[in-house]
């Protein structure tokens, strides 16, 4: 009964990756096929070693910190809000994923031209209150903070999504022991609300941190990594160096360090759920 | 008798004519930069389908996309594309990796009314070897200024880099954005500085392919572009256009297609000054940046392909394009009475092009574009010095051409 499951997973999965961890030890380049050579763990040590891809990982990695701990506290704090509200969660509900649907590269193209120097509503507003407009993508300053609010904007409705259904399916009954056991709001969020949660928030931590990781459009549309590659993400880098000039093989090996960076981040989450089946 | 000749009629039309004139048309399939090209090609194909029994079928596409697809084809034995456009500096790499048809092996005769710049990106090696692609796309940056700013202070327009930092600095004294840079890393920073670093008297390789990025000359331009951005704004592409059409700066460098749309153009327009200062020797500093077209390597329909190009290219073609939004390639078009009446910038794009500059011819241009744009935008965020800056990217420039 599981070959068929087995047969999917093999032609979708273990393919391309098994594909992808061949040509990583490969200098594969798309327009020499011929000229394919085994070349050992070149491409990773060279990955590695460069300062453009060092300053990409840790630009990743305070990216994933910051966008996963903004966009779960704001989906925690509206989730409670909506979900403690008498009637107009449903319209509520939907007008607050509207962001989540729209395709990155729609909400980056929006955020451009909001984001002008001018005709974008930020400084127009900066500039009736009497204040200097800000250069916002092209200031060391304010480009990593840019695409992280924008990122938060689009993906925070995405944790309240999953923690309002935590929220929904939390017993009424432990609320009404709670209340007769005298205990006030914090204590009933602090004791009955978040245990019921918990695992709700670590799937939106989960799926967030990966979903980070692997952050390229916002990036490629509004700021190409700069300025001075603060913006600059593992993604980015591997186009930038790798699949835009046709380099299968490096950009291989650097798919399998950021895959293997998901693999860490994501590995206590596999392990908790393989102990609970 | 009657009806046996009638009979025979029916049976040789049935048998002979009938499939010579049901023949399928052969299909010729060109991967194209999307937008005005796609238009000036959809604006002439016709008649050489009807001419040829062809169907041409265009896929306009992103640049990126387009070198994507057209790697991804030249893995087929048989490619899927006839045809396909190259940004110029793409040339080399195709040429190094045999991705193009050589055309002068297909008998094709070079033509030498295309503009001799034009002509030689072509060429492979540049300049001097066999064609490989024909000019489809004219192109050249060019000075853009705001002609109201300029007229309301008598200024003329400048000739040379240390004029332009001091109408700039005028400008912004008066709480006018002086000069607007186009500063995003990569390609177009890269675009925006390479044309002062040209003026300078500076390259990014020598004629050894020694990496040149830190001399004194581009110090002295990198140093000069800062200063432009002190007296001025970094913006992109479309807040550029904006602020120098509207009057908000009044000075940047750019794509024709950037502030001339047909007979309308939203900026004046001149070459790019080609000197230091106004007692130094003129350089090329226009930076040509044409849409070549190729024939397939690996096409079926080689000679085919190859009279469609030529057919595209021709200057019939060029002159009905142009009124959609095609730039000409072709002497004979760009100084056509007619078209130089309506279309009043090309003897600038023409003298532009004649005076440009080609971006270093290397298959790794790319790779040392991001190097490069990586750099100048740590020098002009003040991440880095501008010694640091240009010694970073020598050593990273000569990474990448290590390759």
């Amino acid at each position: 009964m599981s070959l068929p499951t087995v047969l999917v997973l093999a032609l979708l999965t273990a393919f391309p990756l098994g594909f992808t961890i061949f040509y990583s030890f490969t200098n594969f380049n798309m327009l020499k096929p011929k000229a394919i050579k085994y070349i050992k763990f070149d491409n990773y040590l060279k990955i590695l070693a460069d300062p453009y891809f060092q300053q990409a990982l840790g630009n990743t990695l305070k990216f994933m910190v910051l966008a996963v701990v903004i966009e779960t506290l704001f989906g925690l704090l509206v989730a409670l809000l909506i979900n403690s509200l008498g009637s107009g969660q449903k319209v509520l509900r939907t007008l607050i994923l509207l962001p989540v649907i729209l395709p990155p590269v729609t909400v980056a193209l929006i955020w451009r031209i909001m984001l002008s120097n001018n005709y974008g509503i930020f400084n127009q507003i900066l500039t009736s209150l009497g204040a200097a407009q800000v250069n916002w993508l092209n200031d060391v300053n304010t480009a990593f903070y840019c695409i992280l609010a924008i990122d938060v904007w689009q993906y925070m409705p995405f944790a309240f999504l999953l923690i309002y259904a935590s929220l929904q399916s939390v017993p009424v009954s432990q609320y009404e022991a709670a209340q007769i056991d005298g205990a006030n709001a914090i204590q009933v969020f602090l004791f009955v609300t978040l245990p019921n949660i918990l695992s709700g928030i670590v799937l939106v931590v989960l799926l967030r941190s990966i979903d980070s990781i692997r952050l390229f459009d916002k990036v490629n549309i509004l700021t190409r990594g700069g300025p001075a590659n603060t913006t600059a993400t593992i993604t980015q880098y591997i186009y930038n160096y790798g699949v835009g000039n046709y380099k299968i093989g490096f950009s291989s090996a650097g798919s399998i360090v950021m895959t293997l960076m998901v693999l860490v981040i994501s590995l206590p989450y596999i392990k908790q759920a393989f102990k609970r089946n | 008798m009657k009806k046996s000749v009638v009979l025979s009629l029916l049976l040789l039309f049935v048998f002979v004519l009938a499939p010579v004139s049901a023949q399928e048309p052969t299909t010729l399939t060109i991967a194209a930069r999307g937008g005005s090209h796609v238009d000036a090609m959809n604006a002439v194909k016709a008649e050489f389908e009807a001419a040829n029994n062809v169907k041409i079928e265009i896929l306009g596409l992103e640049a990126a996309d387009l070198k994507q697809k057209i790697g991804l084809d030249s893995l087929n034995a048989t490619g899927e594309l006839d045809l396909f456009m190259i940004d110029d500096p793409w040339m080399p790499e195709f040429a190094e990796n045999e991705l193009m048809a050589n055309l002068t092996e297909l008998g094709y005769v070079e033509d030498e009314d295309f503009l001799a710049a034009s002509r030689a990106i072509g060429k492979e090696p540049y300049g001097e070897g066999d064609v490989y692609a024909l000019p489809f796309s004219g192109n050249v940056m060019l000075f853009f200024y705001n002609k109201a700013l300029f007229d309301a202070k008598s200024l003329e327009v400048p000739t040379d880099w240390a004029t332009v930092l001091e109408i700039a600095k005028e400008f912004t004294a008066d709480g006018t954005i002086g000069y607007v840079i186009r500063g995003q890393q990569g390609n177009p920073i890269v675009s925006d500085f390479l044309p002062i670093l040209w003026a300078f008297g500076g390259d990014v390789f020598d004629a050894d392919w020694n990496v040149t990025i830190n001399s004194e000359e581009a110090k002295a331009a990198l140093e000069l572009y800062i200063e432009l951005l002190n007296n001025g704004a970094n913006y992109e592409k479309n807040d550029i256009v904006a602020a120098v059409s509207d009057g908000n700066a009044a000075m940047s460098l750019g794509w024709p297609s950037w502030y001339i749309s047909g007979e309308t153009a939203n900026a004046a327009y001149a070459p790019i000054p080609g000197k230091r200062d106004a007692d130094a020797e003129v350089n090329g500093s226009g930076m040509i940046g044409n849409w070549m077209m190729a024939v397939t390597a690996n096409s079926a329909n080689k000679e085919l392909a190859l009279e469609f190009l030529k057919f595209v290219t021709s200057a019939e073609s060029q002159k009905i394009g142009a009124e959609v939004g095609g730039v000409p390639t072709r002497a004979s078009v760009l100084s056509d009475p007619e078209l130089v009446a309506k279309y009043a910038y090309f003897p600038t794009l023409m003298d532009g092009t004649n005076n440009s500059v080609v971006r270093p011819r290397t298959a790794l241009w790319s790779n040392v574009e991001t190097a490069l744009g990586a750099e100048l935008s740590s020098a002009i965020s003040g991440v880095k010095t501008v010694e640091q800056a240009l010694t970073d990217a020598t050593t990273a420039i000569e990474a990448a051409m290590a390759e």
